[in-house]
C-alpha cells in the first residue's frame, strides 16, 4: 500500500521538486541577466541621450523635417529621445532573449533559433517602412508645393497621390522582405497602381476631353492668360 | 574642391588676355539666348566707352551660358562703323571685345565669376556689368555707372531706374524693403542687374567661396549689393533713366527665381548678423545723374488670377505656414483673406513685413526643409503683389513710390521682431521658450 502511494503520489512530486530544484538556478540566472540587462539599457539610454544632444541630433533632424513628420504621426518627443528609447528597448530585448536562452528549455531554444533567423528581416522591413514614410511625406509635400505654385487646382490630390504611392511602394517592399506573399503583393500593387492610372486616363479622356482640348489649344496657340508682370 | 579664384578660361581667350596684359575698364555682359537685344547693348557700351572714356584702355567681355540662338555671333557682328556720326574723335586701338563661354552651374552668377576673374587678371580699375536683354541702354549709362568709381573712388555703383509700377515686383515688395531695413542703406534697385564696381571689389567678390550656391544663379545681384554694403565699401547709385528690357521667357519659373533670390538674402542674413542686428532705420546713399520723367510701356496685369493662386496656396499650404507663424497671422491669411471679395483683397504693409520676417526666422531656425519653406512663400508673394496692384491701380508713379516708401518704413519698424527672435530670446512664433 505504501509503495503504491509512493509511486502514485510521492514520486511525481519528488520528480517535480527535483526538476524545480534543477530549474531554479537557470531561472535565477535568467532573472539576473534580465535585471542586468535592464540596468545596462537604462545606462545606455542616459548615455546616448547626452551623446545625441552633444552632436545636436535634434537640430540636424529638424533640417530634414523629421520631427514634423513624427508630430503628424502623433509623436511629440524629440528625435534624440526617441532614438535613446529605441536603444534602451533594443538592449532590453537582447537581454530578454539571452535570459530566455538561459532557462535551458528546449522548446524555447528552438523558438528563439527561428526568431533569430527571422529577426534581420523584421528590422530591414521596419527600416524600409520608416524610410518610406519619411520619403513619402517629403515627396508628397514637394509635389504639393510645386503644383500649388503651378496654379493646379488639384494640388491637394496630386500631393496625396504622390505621398500614398511612395508609401504603398515601401510597404510592398517591406512585405516582400518579410516573405509574405512575395509575388502576390507585387502583382496586386502593380494591378492597383496600373488600375488607378488607367482609371484617371479614362476619366480625363471621357470626362475632361473638352478641358484637354482647350488646354492644348491654349498651349499651342499661346492663348494662356498670362500677365506681363516682370518680377525681377 | 575647385580653387574658387581660378575659373576655367579657354586657351584662345588666355592668349588674347596675354596680349592685352592690362586694362583700365572692363564691361561685362552675361548672356543666354539674347540674340535679339545683345547687339544693341554691345554697341551702346562701345559708344559709351569711346565717348566718355576715350583715353582709357577698355575691354568688353561677353560671358555666355551656351546660347543656341546666335547670341555670340551677334556680339561679334555688333560694331559701330561710323563713329563720326556720334562723336568727333575715337581711338579704336584701345578697345577689345571678347566672347567667352563660362563654366560652372548654369546661371548669371557663374557668368559674373568669369568676368571678375578676367577683371583681376587685367588688373582693371573699374568694372561694370550690364544685362544683355536691355532695350533702353544708352552710351550715357556707361558714364553714369563708371565715373563714380573712376573719378570719385566709389567701390560700388547700383543702378537707379524708372520702371513701370508693376515691373520689378520682387524688388519693390521684398528685396528693397528687406535690404534697406537690414543694412540701413536706401539702395533702390539692389538687384537691378546693371552695376559698376572697383577692381578691388571685384577681387574681393572673387575670393568668396559662394560659386556652388544660389549666388551662381539669380542670387548674384543681391549677393553683390549686400557684400559691398555689409563690408563697408563706398556705395552710391546712379540714375539711368528708364529700364526697358525683353520680357523674361514665360517658362521661367517664378517660384524657382524667388527661391534663389530670397534664399540668397536669407543666407546673407546668417553671414552678416553682427552687421544688421544693431542697425536701426536707414539713410540715403549718394545718387548721381540727372533725374527726369519718362514714358513707360504699359503692363497687363490679371490680379484676379493672382488672388486665385494665393487662395489655392492658403488652402493647401497653410499647414506648413502654421508651424512657424503666430496663430493670429496664420488665421488672417488662411481665413480672413480667403473670404474677402476680390476688390477688397488687401495684405497690409505691416502684415507683409511680419510674414517675410517669420519666413526668415523659420529658415534661420531650420524648422522645415529649406526648399519647401522658401517655395511655399510664392503664393503669399503673389497675393501681396495682387494687393499692391489693387491698391495702386489708379496711382501715379510718384504715389506708387510713396507707397513703397511706407512699406519700407513698416519693414524698419517691424525689424525688432526679427532681431529678438533671431537670437533665441523667443521661438520663431514669438513665444517664450518653456
Amino acid at each position: 500500500m505504501n509503495d503504491a502511494l509512493q509511486k502514485i503520489f510521492l514520486d511525481p512530486f519528488r520528480g517535480f521538486f527535483e526538476n524545480v530544484l534543477d530549474f531554479l538556478p537557470h531561472l535565477l540566472t535568467s532573472l539576473l541577466i534580465l535585471l542586468l540587462g535592464g540596468l545596462i539599457a537604462l545606462a545606455l539610454e542616459k548615455m546616448f541621450t547626452k551623446l545625441f544632444r552633444a552632436v545636436n541630433l535634434d537640430r540636424v533632424s529638424e533640417k530634414y523635417g523629421i520631427p514634423e513628420i513624427l508630430r503628424r504621426g502623433g509623436i511629440k518627443e524629440p528625435v534624440s529621445f526617441i532614438f535613446s528609447k529605441m536603444i534602451c528597448w533594443l538592449t532590453l530585448l537582447i537581454f530578454l532573449i539571452i535570459s530566455l536562452n538561459a532557462l535551458n528549455v528546449t522548446t524555447v531554444e528552438r523558438l528563439l533559433e527561428k526568431f533569430f533567423l527571422y529577426l534581420p528581416n523584421v528590422f530591414v522591413a521596419l527600416f524600409i517602412v520608416f524610410m518610406g514614410y519619411i520619403l513619402s511625406n517629403f515627396l508628397g509635400r514637394t509635389a504639393l508645393i510645386a503644383s500649388v505654385n503651378a496654379g493646379l487646382k488639384m494640388s491637394g490630390i496630386i500631393g496625396k497621390f504622390v505621398q500614398f504611392t511612395v508609401f504603398f511602394l515601401s510597404i510592398a517592399m517591406a512585405l516582400e522582405q518579410l516573405g509574405i506573399g512575395k509575388e502576390t503583393v507585387l502583382l496586386s500593387f502593380g494591378i492597383i497602381y496600373g488600375g488607378v492610372v488607367l482609371a484617371l486616363a479614362i476619366a480625363f479622356g471621357l470626362g475632361g476631353s473638352n478641358a484637354a482640348r482647350e488646354y492644348l489649344e491654349k498651349r499651342i496657340k499661346g492663348e494662356d492668360e498670362k500677365d506681363d508682370i516682370q518680377h525681377l | 574642391m575647385e580653387d574658387v579664384t581660378n575659373t576655367k578660361i579657354a586657351d584662345e581667350v588666355q592668349e588674347r588676355l596675354a596680349v592685352i596684359t592690362e586694362a583700365d575698364i572692363l564691361v561685362g555682359i552675361p548672356s543666354y539666348n539674347n540674340a535679339g537685344t545683345i547687339g544693341h547693348v554691345v554697341r551702346a557700351v562701345q559708344a559709351g566707352l569711346a565717348k566718355y572714356f576715350p583715353g582709357k584702355k577698355s575691354v568688353l567681355i561677353n560671358s555666355d551660358g551656351g546660347s543656341t540662338d546666335g547670341t555670340v555671333e551677334a556680339v561679334h557682328r555688333a560694331s559701330i562703323e561710323d563713329f563720326h556720326s556720334i562723336f568727333v574723335t575715337h581711338n579704336k586701338r584701345d578697345f577689345f571685345k571678347i566672347s567667352i563661354p563660362y563654366h560652372g552651374i548654369p546661371g548669371k552668377g557663374s557668368a559674373f565669376r568669369t568676368i571678375f576673374e578676367i577683371a583681376r587678371r587685367l588688373n582693371v580699375r573699374a568694372c561694370a556689368v550690364v544685362d544683355s536683354d536691355l532695350r533702353s541702354i544708352t552710351p550715357e549709362w556707361i558714364d553714369l555707372l563708371l565715373r563714380p568709381v573712376i573719378e570719385l573712388n566709389y567701390d560700388y555703383v547700383a543702378p537707379y531706374y524708372l520702371r513701370h509700377k508693376y515691373d520689378g515686383t520682387i524688388t519693390n515688395s521684398l528685396i528693397y524693403p528687406v535690404t534697406r531695413a537690414l543694412y540701413g542703406k536706401r539702395i533702390r534697385q539692389p538687384i537691378g542687374g546693371d552695376f559698376a564696381f572697383s577692381g578691388d571689389l571685384a577681387s574681393f567678390f572673387l575670393e568668396k567661396d559662394v560659386w556652388d550656391t544660389d549666388v551662381a544663379k539669380y542670387g548674384i545681384d543681391i549677393w553683390m549689393t549686400t557684400t559691398a554694403v555689409a563690408n563697408h565699401f563706398r556705395v552710391c547709385q546712379s540714375f539711368l533713366g528708364a529700364k526697358i528690357h525683353d520680357a523674361k521667357d514665360p517658362a521661367t519659373d517664378l517660384s524657382g527665381m524667388l527661391y534663389q533670390v530670397i534664399g540668397s538674402t536669407f543666407d546673407l542674413m546668417e553671414i552678416y548678423h553682427d552687421v544688421w542686428k544693431n542697425i536701426k532705420g536707414s539713410e540715403p546713399v549718394p545718387t548721381f545723374g540727372f533725374r527726369y520723367a519718362v514714358g513707360l510701356e504699359p503692363v497687363i496685369v490679371n490680379y484676379e488670377k493672382m488672388i486665385e493662386k494665393f487662395r489655392l496656396g492658403a488652402k493647401e499650404l497653410s499647414t506648413i505656414w502654421k508651424t512657424f507663424m503666430p496663430d493670429d497671422l496664420h488665421d488672417f491669411i488662411h481665413n480672413e483673406l480667403s473670404r474677402v471679395p476680390v476688390r477688397s483683397f488687401n495684405i497690409p504693409d505691416d502684415v507683409w513685413a511680419a510674414i517675410v520676417y517669420y519666413f526668415a526666422l523659420a529658415c534661420h531656425g531650420k524648422k522645415i526643409n529649406r526648399e519647401h519653406l522658401l517655395k511655399s512663400l510664392t503664393p503669399l508673394y503673389i497675393g501681396r503683389v495682387a494687393s499692391f496692384v489693387i491698391d495702386t491701380w489708379n496711382s501715379s508713379a510718384a504715389e506708387v513710390e510713396e507707397k513703397i516708401e511706407n512699406l519700407c518704413i513698416s519693414f524698419e519698424n517691424k525689424k525688432e521682431l526679427l532681431v529678438k527672435n533671431w537670437e533665441g530670446k523667443t521661438d520663431s512664433k514669438g513665444e517664450q521658450p518653456k
